[in-house]
């Protein structure tokens, strides 16, 4: 599954950027990600991401590798997971950009997410509706995060 | 094969509502179980207690109650398709029970179940939205009704609390002059959606007086589609008709229809234009 | 090891008494286990398959009370104080066949034979309710019942031949 997603920021570039390497700030931009943790600055992370549909929850440690970087412009990552007790697996690839338009930043990404194992009993459209609205709130909070400081 | 758990046999709504306060979300009210074990057998859930309902008395019975049919949360998609005063006054619901699943499945799962449940693919909560159905919910030391429009929240979510239990789904009679239908494309097959229109004429059957549309299957839960509504009622059938394409329209948008591997959003959209139109006809037809 | 050993000591276990096939069982079951586990595992009925596990395809189909149920979706529990009826049982104490035997071998109803046996019970079933169904009734109440060899065909004319015949001997 892919999904892209672009917000607006009012906020300079090189502000956006340092937020996304403020790992617990741009971790807890994600909904139902906790226990974020630098393994190795820069390079590799660590965290938690837990969704729930009705009664069915996941819980994924997950661990995210920074495969490129451009400053200020460009950041290419990959999370994966998996869940024991339910027997599933979680793949991410998040692709950012940031470019300046006036006195805003736009933040683009382009996620790549796939769900292996049992959950995908779920049915794809769930798993596409949960994966696309967890990618929506968290733009927004990264957008509100950096409008409310000051 | 199942995880062990601990079965707790209680004789009354008011033990079933105990029992869930007290163990939350380790607990779960087992009926039929039809969708509940399934879930427990691909381990996407595990509880360590099972409530089983089936002992409690009076909660699978059909009645009609002045203009209100009762149907009881225990009662079984068999009894429903078999009910004599379902297929007197609710054909529609006949319907839509006797093409539940399979045979084993309508045998002993349950309408209450199914609606808790809340399976995006499932039938029911469309056609109680376009009927105007009540919800009844117990908990120890109340009751509540639920208009079943409020009922659905999420996929797999219902508004009930952690410690209600549904006893009994509350139907208005249908009204003279009135007709209603539920058209599911493909039973058993995909895409999954389903379109449920409720109308009432004048008495001269010239115009509409009230038109209920709810879509269901194709999104994470069932809903009414009021500016759909709007479109249909408070005129001629003419003009209604006249309406249909554009109503079917937003019913699309309104059904959150995704593209998925089993169809893309426009098809989706698309069916539900169709379905509605048909359903229409057909609500019409028996005004 | 005996799956009794295996038994936790502090295990739940509800005992159960029902009748298979017209013979009085009385046993204790945990609440997790499954009809078709207990039938076939413990009780020795292997008719009943366990294929799809999702209760879509009727190979597991049993008869409680007389009515069809999936033994793989179904709790062991459940069958208390209850009549059950595997395929085992269809023939009668003089190994004489059921007609619905009888016509799904006259009309060739069965190539593999893994479906068999929840076919007959689940037609025995519709025949029990509607001794005279229509094609179409038919298939809607089989419609739960999946075979991945016969193309249908064979299975609806030996059901309709068996039903019949059922009428005809009532008559």
């Amino acid at each position: 599954m892919q999904f892209e997603k672009e917000v607006e920021i009012l906020a300079p570039r090189e502000k956006v950027w340092n937020f996304i390497w403020d790992v617990d700030r741009f971790i807890a931009c994600v909904p139902g990600c906790k226990e974020a943790k630098t393994i190795e600055a820069g390079k590799l992370y660590a965290a938690t991401m837990t969704e729930k549909v009705g009664p069915f929850r996941v819980e994924f440690p997950t661990t995210i590798e920074v495969l490129e970087r451009e400053e200020f412009t460009h950041v290419k990552a990959q999370a994966s997971g998996a869940d024991n007790k339910i027997g599933s697996r979680m793949k991410l690839s998040l692709d950012v950009n940031l470019r300046e338009q006036g006195d805003k930043t736009v933040l683009a990404f382009v996620a790549g997410v796939d769900i292996l194992g049992k959950l995908a009993a779920l049915g794809h459209s769930i798993i596409k509706r949960k994966a696309d609205q967890v990618l929506d709130e968290f733009a927004r909070a990264v957008k509100q995060r950096l409008e409310g400081d000051s | 094969m199942l995880r062990r758990f601990r079965l707790e046999e209680p004789e009354s709504v008011k033990e079933v509502s105990e029992l869930l306060g007290r163990f939350g979300e380790a607990a779960r009210v087992y009926a039929g179980g039809t969708e509940l074990l399934l879930a427990m057998k691909e381990g996407l859930v595990q509880y360590e207690r099972l409530i089983n309902v089936k002992n409690i008395k009076g909660l699978n019975e059909v009645t009609l109650d002045k203009d209100t049919i009762r149907i009881g949360a225990l009662c079984t998609h068999h009894q429903l398709e078999n009910a004599p005063l379902l297929h007197q006054n609710l054909a529609a619901l006949v319907k839509l029970e006797q093409n539940v699943a399979n045979v084993r499945v309508r045998q002993v799962g349950t309408f209450g179940g199914n609606i808790c449940f809340a399976e995006p693919h499932a039938d029911p909560g469309t056609l109680l939205m376009a009927l105007g159905a009540q919800m009844i919910a117990e908990r120890s030391t109340s009751k509540r009704e639920i208009p079943a429009v409020d009922f659905f929240v999420d996929a797999y979510e219902t508004c009930l609390e952690a410690d209600e239990v549904l006893t009994e789904i509350r139907v208005p009679v249908p009204a003279d002059k009135s007709g209603v239908a539920y058209l599911k494309f493909g039973y058993l097959e995909r895409p999954s959606v389903g379109v449920a229109v409720a109308l009432r004429v004048d008495a001269g059957g010239k115009s509409i007086q009230d038109a209920t549309i709810a879509v269901g299957c194709a999104g994470p839960a069932p809903k009414r589609v009021p500016e759909a509504e709007a479109l249909l009622k408070g005129g001629s059938v003419d003009e209604a008709k006249a309406n249909l394409s554009k109503a079917g329209e937003i019913a699309g948008g309104a059904s959150q229809a995704i593209s998925d591997l089993h169809g893309s959003q426009e098809y989706k959209e698309h069916i539900v234009g169709v379905l509605l139109k048909r359903a229409f006809g057909s609500a019409l037809s028996q005004c | 090891m005996s799956k009794a050993m295996l038994r936790r000591a502090d295990a739940q276990t509800i005992p159960i008494s029902f009748t298979l096939n017209g013979r009085l069982q009385e046993i204790a079951v945990e609440p997790h286990e499954l009809l078709l586990d207990v039938v076939r595992e413990r009780l020795g009925m292997t008719g009943a398959k366990r294929s799809c596990d999702v209760q879509v395809c009727g190979a597991c189909t049993l008869l409680v009370d007389g009515r069809p149920v999936s033994a793989c979706t179904t709790l062991a529990f459940e069958v208390r104080d209850r009549s059950v009826m595997t395929i085992e049982g269809l023939a009668d104490d003089n190994g004489k066949l059921h007609p619905l035997q009888e016509a799904f071998i006259a009309h060739g109803g069965f190539q593999c034979g893994f479906c068999t046996p929840g076919m007959i019970l689940a037609a025995k079933a519709l025949l029990d309710e509607n001794p005279s169904p229509t094609e179409d009734e038919l298939k809607h109440f089989m419609h739960g019942n999946i075979c991945r060899c016969t193309g249908y065909k064979k299975i609806i004319e030996s059901i309709m031949a068996a039903a019949k015949l059922m009428r005809e001997s009532r008559a």
